[in-house]
Parts: structure tokens; C-alpha cells; sequence
């Protein structure tokens, strides 16, 4: 008939609500307790993004993923009472064995204890007869009530004294001394006359249901402080927005990823804007560096100082891709602006791989102790003019210093901050040359990309090119480039030294001149450090003549004679030039000397008569 | 449909404590009445080690605390006054959406009062302080009787969490049907009141004005 297939059909939508209700009651005691059969991956909060299955969804509480447990056994019969019991595994000290006495696991016995006994089961009551014109709305009702049913359970579970354990559990990254377990059967052992007394029982109220009552009933224990449950953390792990590698790691380990990398690379950039004042709003979860970095160590006040001294190493590399991402992407803004003059791809791709040799540049400095910090300062000092373009653009701040293969650096001497700084710069200034007129075939790409030793011996010519690089960016024509590097002369009293140095090396980049290309076939000739290029090239723009000279000027055959002193390219060229002439004209003065004496004496012959 | 009334056990509190007190009730209850479909969240308390939960919902945060904040401007107006606050869900009747006037009715069927007893700041010898002791001897006495005054105050939030799931647990009767898609939870209703206003006496006459007639019970 009809009305009893409805029956069929509304009871059918009953035992299956019954039997989802077990399921998610089991689901919650278990998710609240035993912190071992959590899904891998999940954490405290469910990700708000994460699609919701159809199974989660039942009484409107997703709970995410179910925990790894034989959930089965209550699907048997939905009349048996599911008895779930939480025990506390603690290890105690085996008698036997006097001359050990810290246990590790596996070598004492286990004392197992019921924290927690939960009882959900479905009371069939024979006596009450379902009524049919009821059961449809007595199912939705149940469902309705059951849903607040389950919400309170959950609350509940937050309550009560087993909750603490949970988390210290949760917490704990090395191994406790205890463990939460659980058991699941349609029968207990009955609790022990000592157990009874401590413990407590707490009945949540009854559904209605068809043919009987849905209900939910716990025993605890009130209180837990006998069992000494001790983990190794004490702190809750916090997390810290904007955290500072530890000096403690490995100086030479990578970031993660480039793009990470970047993130990682407003580190410098707040630093050097502050460098005294940073590391005051920055609370510190390391401490083991304190005693090497003057300047980074000042903690901020109230802030706990110990948070994970055993993972801190480990640390010190995640978080920052996570909090100086967006700050990152803030800076970035300036640069694609600028950047767009400089025709270049973003800066966090690695298509231009001047910027991240191996994506090991910033750690290198971060990981320098006193150097980097006074970088800025003497930066500053020697040009302020160009201080906010400096600072404001994070492709300075994002270069490498030189490379990790290097060990230059020496934290605690000059040297190395300056080299540090100076090449710095100077990858500073392969990002402007890059896009200058000067290489268009992205030749230079290839000699700026190794990035070798003796960076810092050129970087001195381009301690302040940061600005020029700006310039540079504007136009392609020599002429400008001549009227950037004059503006900033005054600025660099250092170039006088390395300019030497730089000359060998510009002069044998200028090999195989051929054509108003020759600066960058010089440069894809030459594979020099990218710095040692950069500083012959500077030399060289410096130096160029005028345009009105013909290309040939440049086709001079041999270099090394060229160039010396500060007079550069041009004046080398004129100085070869000179010679070579001057001996021919001294030669054709000597030719027209003698023909003029020859003359002169004929005459004075003819006339002498 | 009847209304239900819980009032929950009156809090002593510190003014600091207000926000986070208030946050894990209110959302305690919130949760325990937000039927709809729902990501649970943990919240600890950083000052108690009380974890309760919400709603996962960020309207629903906003909300409260907009109105913690209108609370906490109310008690620094009216120190001396024990504040109320009101959570109360209703129904919504009879709409009807005229042009220029949009009378709705609303019938309440729950409410939940919270009372708080701000302390006051302790002022040396200024008398005006009713809620808070002359400390006599300041320093050790001052942080034991804190830390005792901390333990009592964790201990009746506790009680108090207890409370709103033994109400929500034996009152279900009276719980509309859940609309669907409608929200995340019923038509709820946060109103701050202090005791000087006659506040019983302001609700209920304001309630039967909204409700209508009390013989129009549905």
C-alpha cells in the first residue's frame, strides 16, 4: 500500500539519519581526543576553501576528512549502544628493571586509564508506536534537534578536563610521556569502585525519535592533575609574522623557491631602512644569535624570547616566505613601474638570473653578522642624493652581494661590509645596464650570469650606480649616459683606486671590437665576473668620445696598450693614434726638411754665382 | 510559541576581560544556534584556558564584535552600573513590504541575558570605586588576590559555557524550523542595556508591540 511504502520510506530516512548520527558523534569524540587517527595534513582549523563533501555535510557540521578508525562495527546493529572509551597510555617505570631509570618508550609498562566513556546509542522503545501522519515532520524534528544535539556535543568536548591532554598532546613536538587512545565496542568493563568515585557523569538530554529516544551520555574523570601529564613544549606555537632568519642556520642553505626568494628579500630592504629600529618591532623566536649581532639583537620588549629552540633552524626558513610575501609584493610595485622603463620581466622571475644566483643571495647576507647592518649607514653617508631612489627600490636590495661559492665576507671586518655593499651595487647596476642601450642582445646576460670572485674589486666603481642605472634606463644614447656618470663623479672617490684594475680587465673585454656594437661584443667576448664587466663598461662609457667620431676609432686592434690612466678609452685611442701619426708626419716633416734643404741649397748654389 | 529566557550567571570582570568574556559567549551561543551549514573553529581564550567555539563565519564575527565595542563605550559611560547584554532570536512574521514603509514583524522566541559586573579601576582611597577593594597593601597581596579573582572568573565562565549547553540541550521545543538557505542562523538580536534603565520593563513592553497581540500565538 501507499501509505506503508511512505512508512517504509520515512523510516528508511530515520535509520539513516540514526545511523549518520553514530557516525559523526564518533567522528567528533575521536577528532576532540585522539590526536594520532587525525587525518595527515589537517590542522586545528578546516581550510574555508576546501570543498565540502556530501558525506560532511550531514547536521550542517563539517568536520573535514574522517579520522583513520574502523568505523564500521555500529553499522552492524543501530540498536547497540556504541561505547567509546578514552584511555590515557602512560608509561610507568618497570620494577624489574632498577638500573634504568628514564623510561623511553618500550622499555616499562603501560598503564592504561578511562579518561572518558562515552555512550551514544539509539534506545528502541518497543511502546511507542509511530504515529503516520507523524513521521514525516518527527524525522525532521529529530534531524533538527539532533543537529543541536551534536553542536552541544561539540562544545562539550571543549569542556571537559580530557580536552587539556588532547592539546598538550597536539602540541608536543617530540614524544610525550603519554599517550590518548581509544576503544569502540557495544560493551564496557564496568569501572572499579575506585574509579566510580572520581569519576563524573554528565547525560545530554534525550531526542525524540520514532520508536524510541537518540541519546548521548559521558563519565570523566573531574580532574586530570594525577597523572602528571608533562610534554616537551610548553609553549603553544605561535606564530611570528614577521620573523627573522635565525644567524643560527646553515649561512649558504637556499631559500625555498625563487619566488619565496623574493618574499625573503625584503629582509634587507627594512633592514636598511632602519637598521636600528627594526629590529625593535621584529619579536625575536631566536636567541642563540643574540650574542653575535649587535644590531639585530636587541629583542622587543615583552617579548618571549624562547618559542621553538628545536626547530628553530627549520624555522627560520618558512616563515618568511609566508610574511614577507606580501611586503615583497608591495615593494615590487615600485620596481615594475621602474621597470618598465627597463623593459625587463617582473623581478621575482627567473628569467633575469643576474638577480638570484641560485637563489642564494639574501642568506648570505642575512646570515653576516655585524656587516650587513652597516651597510645602509655608510651607503647613506656617501649618497645621499640618491637615498630614496635607493631605498625604495628593492631590486638593489635584492640582489646578491656576490656569490655564496665565495667566502669573501668576514663578518667581523670592513672588508667584507664593503665588498658586501659594493657588490651589492654592482649587481644593482647590471639590472640598469641590462636594459640600457648598451646590451641589446642580452649578451651581457651571459657574463653578468656567472657570478664569480672578485666582484667587490669592481663594485667600487659602482658604489653609487644606482642612480645612473635610472638614468640609463631613460635613454640608450651614449651621449646620456656620459651626462649620468659625470653627475655622480663627485660621488664615487673611490673609483680613482679601482679603475686599475677594472682597466685590465675592460681591456681585454674590448677584444674583437667590431661596429657601434662593440660594447657588447666586448662583453660576450669577455667572461669575466659580472662585475669586473660592469666596471670596464663604466670605464668605457665614461670614457667614450663624442659621437661625432667615427666608429673606426673603436676598431683599434690592440687593447692593451690603450688604456691607461684615467683618461679612458677615447684618450687611448688618440694616444695610439698619435704615435703612429706622429712618427709619419715626423717622417714626412724629415722628407720635406731634407727637400727643403736640398732646395735651399741649390738655390743658395744658383745664386751664389 | 513561547519565549524562552536564560539568564546566565552574572560575571565579575575587569575591564580588559570584557571583550574576550563576551566573545566566548556570545559565540558559544551563536554556534548553538546557527543551524545552518557551518566550518566549526576553535578559539582559545589568551586569558583563560577556556577554548570555545565559533561559527567559522566572518560577517557573524564582525557583527559581535561591533557590538562588544558598543558595549565596552557603554560601561566607560556608565561606570557604575551593571551592564547587560541581550542576545535574542526571533522570527520574522507577516512581512510586509510596502513601498515606502517595510513593516515587519518579529516574534521573538529566545533570549539570553548577559550580565557583567565591570570592576572598576581601583582608585587609591577615591571612595567613588563600589566594585573593587581598598587595597591596603599593594605588591604581593595585589597579584594573589588578581590571580585568585582570575581563578573564580575562569571557573564561572566555565559554568557559564555549561549553562548554555544545558539550556540549549533541555530547550528544543521551542526551536522555529530551520529556514533554509536563509543564512547561516536565525534572526538574532544583540541590545545593550544598563540597570538604571528599566530595562525588564522597556523589553517586554517594546516586545509586545513587535509581537502584536499576546492571544495571536502561532
Amino acid at each position: 500500500m501507499d501509505l506503508q511504502g511512505n512508512v517504509q520510506v520515512e523510516y528508511g530516512r530515520f535509520e539513516q539519519i540514526v545511523s549518520q548520527f553514530l557516525s559523526k558523534s564518533l567522528h567528533i569524540i575521536l577528532d576532540s581526543r585522539v590526536p594520532s587517527i587525525r587525518p595527515l595534513g589537517r590542522s586545528g582549523d578546516l581550510l574555508l576553501s576546501a570543498p565540502v563533501k556530501k558525506s560532511d555535510k550531514w547536521f550542517n557540521l563539517v568536520l573535514g576528512d574522517r579520522p583513520a578508525a574502523n568505523l564500521n562495527f555500529y553499522h552492524r546493529n543501530l540498536v547497540e549502544p556504541m561505547i567509546i572509551d578514552i584511555v590515557l597510555v602512560q608509561e610507568v617505570p618497570d620494577s624489574s628493571y632498577e638500573h634504568r631509570p628514564t623510561t623511553t618508550l618500550g622499555l616499562g609498562k603501560y598503564v592504561e586509564t578511562v579518561l572518558e566513556r562515552w555512550v551514544v546509542q539509539y534506545e528502541y522503545i518497543s511502546t511507542v508506536f509511530p504515529q503516520v501522519g507523524e513521521s514525516s515532520t518527527s524525522y525532521k524534528k529529530t534531524y533538527k534537534k539532533s543537529i543541536i544535539l551534536l553542536r552541544s556535543l561539540y562544545s562539550m568536548m571543549r569542556l571537559l578536563p580530557a580536552y587539556r591532554a588532547f592539546r598538550k598532546l597536539c602540541l608536543s613536538t617530540q614524544a610525550s610521556d603519554f599517550d590518548i587512545n581509544y576503544k569502540v565496542s557495544s560493551f564496557s568493563v564496568p569501572y572499579s569502585r575506585e574509579e566510580e568515585e572520581v569519576m563524573k557523569q554528565y547525560n545530554f538530554l534525550p531526542i525524540d525519535a520514532p520508536q524510541g529516544r537518540l541519546s548521548i551520555s559521558v563519565t570523566y574523570r573531574a580532574s586530570l592533575s594525577d597523572f602528571n601529564l608533562e610534554t616537551s613544549t610548553t609553549f603553544p606555537p605561535q606564530i611570528i609574522t614577521d620573523y627573522v632568519g635565525s644567524p643560527a642556520t646553515d649561512p649558504f642553505r637556499a631559500f625555498p623557491s625563487s619566488e619565496k626568494g623574493v618574499g625573503a628579500t625584503s629582509f634587507p630592504l627594512r633592514g636598511e631602512q632602519s637598521p636600528s629600529s627594526t629590529p625593535f618591532h621584529r619579536p625575536h623566536s631566536w636567541t642563540c644569535g643574540l650574542h653575535r649581532i649587535s644590531p639585530l639583537t636587541q629583542p622587543r620588549g615583552g617579548s618571549p624570547p624562547v618559542h621553538r629552540t628545536s626547530t628553530m633552524p627549520y624555522d627560520c626558513l618558512s616563515p618568511p616566505t609566508n610574511t614577507y610575501g606580501p611586503r615583497y609584493q608591495n615593494s615590487t610595485n615600485h620596481r615594475t613601474t621602474s621597470f618598465d622603463e627597463y623593459q625587463l620581466s617582473p623581478p621575482f622571475s627567473p628569467s633575469p638570473p643576474t638577480y638570484f644566483s641560485g637563489g642564494n643571495p639574501l642568506k648570505t647576507r642575512m646570515h653576516s653578522e655585524t656587516a650587513p647592518m652597516s651597510i645602509p649607514r655608510s651607503m647613506m653617508g656617501r649618497s645621499p642624493r640618491y637615498l630614496s631612489p635607493n631605498l625604495s627600490d628593492p631590486n638593489r636590495n635584492s640582489l646578491p652581494p656576490f656569490s655564496p661559492r665565495s667566502t669573501k665576507y668576514d663578518p667581523s671586518s670592513q672588508d667584507s661590509a664593503s665588498g658586501i655593499r659594493l657588490s651589492r651595487k654592482s649587481g644593482s647596476f647590471r639590472a640598469g645596464e641590462m636594459n640600457s642601450g648598451m646590451t641589446n642582445h642580452c649578451s651581457s646576460q651571459k657574463v653578468l650570469r656567472d657570478s664569480k670572485d672578485d666582484s667587490g674589486r669592481f663594485s667600487g666603481v659602482l658604489s653609487s650606480s644606482s642612480s645612473p642605472r635610472i638614468g640609463f634606463s631613460r635613454s640608450s644614447s651614449r651621449l646620456s649616459f656620459q651626462d649620468d656618470l659625470d653627475d655622480f663623479d663627485f660621488l664615487c672617490p673611490f673609483i680613482v683606486d679601482d679603475v686599475d684594475t677594472s682597466d685590465s680587465h675592460a681591456s681585454q673585454n674590448l677584444d674583437g671590437k667590431k661596429g657601434s656594437e662593440c660594447t657588447s661584443q666586448a662583453f660576450s667576448s669577455a667572461k669575466k665576473s659580472q662585475d669586473a664587466a660592469v666596471g670596464a663598461l663604466v670605464h668605457m662609457l665614461r670614457n667614450a668620445p663624442p659621437l661625432r667620431q667615427d666608429s673606426s676609432c673603436y676598431s683599434s686592434p690592440s687593447s692593451k696598450t690603450e688604456l691607461e690612466g684615467e683618461v679612458g678609452a677615447a684618450s687611448g685611442f688618440f694616444v695610439s693614434r698619435k704615435t703612429s701619426d706622429a712618427l709619419e708626419e715626423l717622417r714626412g716633416y724629415k722628407e720635406m726638411q731634407d727637400f727643403l734643404l736640398s732646395k735651399s741649397r741649390t738655390r743658395v748654389v744658383g745664386k751664389e754665382p | 510559541m513561547n519565549c524562552e529566557v536564560c539568564r546566565l550567571k552574572e560575571l565579575e570582570v575587569e575591564h580588559f576581560e570584557i571583550r574576550e568574556v563576551l566573545r566566548c559567549i556570545l559565540h558559544t551561543i551563536l554556534f548553538h544556534r546557527a543551524l545552518g551549514l557551518v566550518r566549526p573553529k576553535d578559539v582559545d581564550l589568551e586569558l583563560f584556558e577556556i577554548t570555545y567555539v565559533q561559527c567559522g563565519n566572518v560577517e557573524l564575527e564582525k557583527k559581535i564584535d561591533e557590538k562588544i565595542d558598543q558595549f565596552i563605550d557603554r560601561v566607560e559611560k556608565h561606570p557604575n552600573k551593571k551592564n547587560q547584554i541581550c542576545l535574542s532570536f526571533y522570527e520574522v512574521k507577516n512581512k510586509q513590504a510596502v513601498w515606502f514603509t517595510n513593516k515587519v514583524e518579529r516574534l521573538y522566541w529566545e533570549q539570553w541575558y548577559i550580565s557583567l559586573n565591570v570592576a572598576q579601576q581601583p582608585k587609591s582611597h577615591s571612595g567613588k570605586s563600589y566594585y573593587s577593594k581598598v587595597v591596603v597593601d599593594p605588591g604581593e597581596s595585589a597579584l594573589e588576590e588578581r590571580s585568585h579573582r582570575r581563578a573564580a572568573l575562569e571557573a564561572s565562565l566555565r559554568e557559564v559555557l555549561f549553562q548554555i549547553i544545558k539550556f540549549v540541550n533541555e530547550k528544543k521545543d521551542h526551536v522555529p524550523p530551520i529556514p533554509n538557505l536563509e543564512g547561516l542562523s536565525f534572526p538574532y538580536e544583540i541590545t545593550i542595556s544598563s540597570s538604571s534603565d528599566s530595562a525588564s520593563g522597556m523589553d517586554m513592553f517594546k516586545r509586545m508591540l513587535q509581537t502584536g497581540h499576546p492571544t495571536m500565538l502561532s
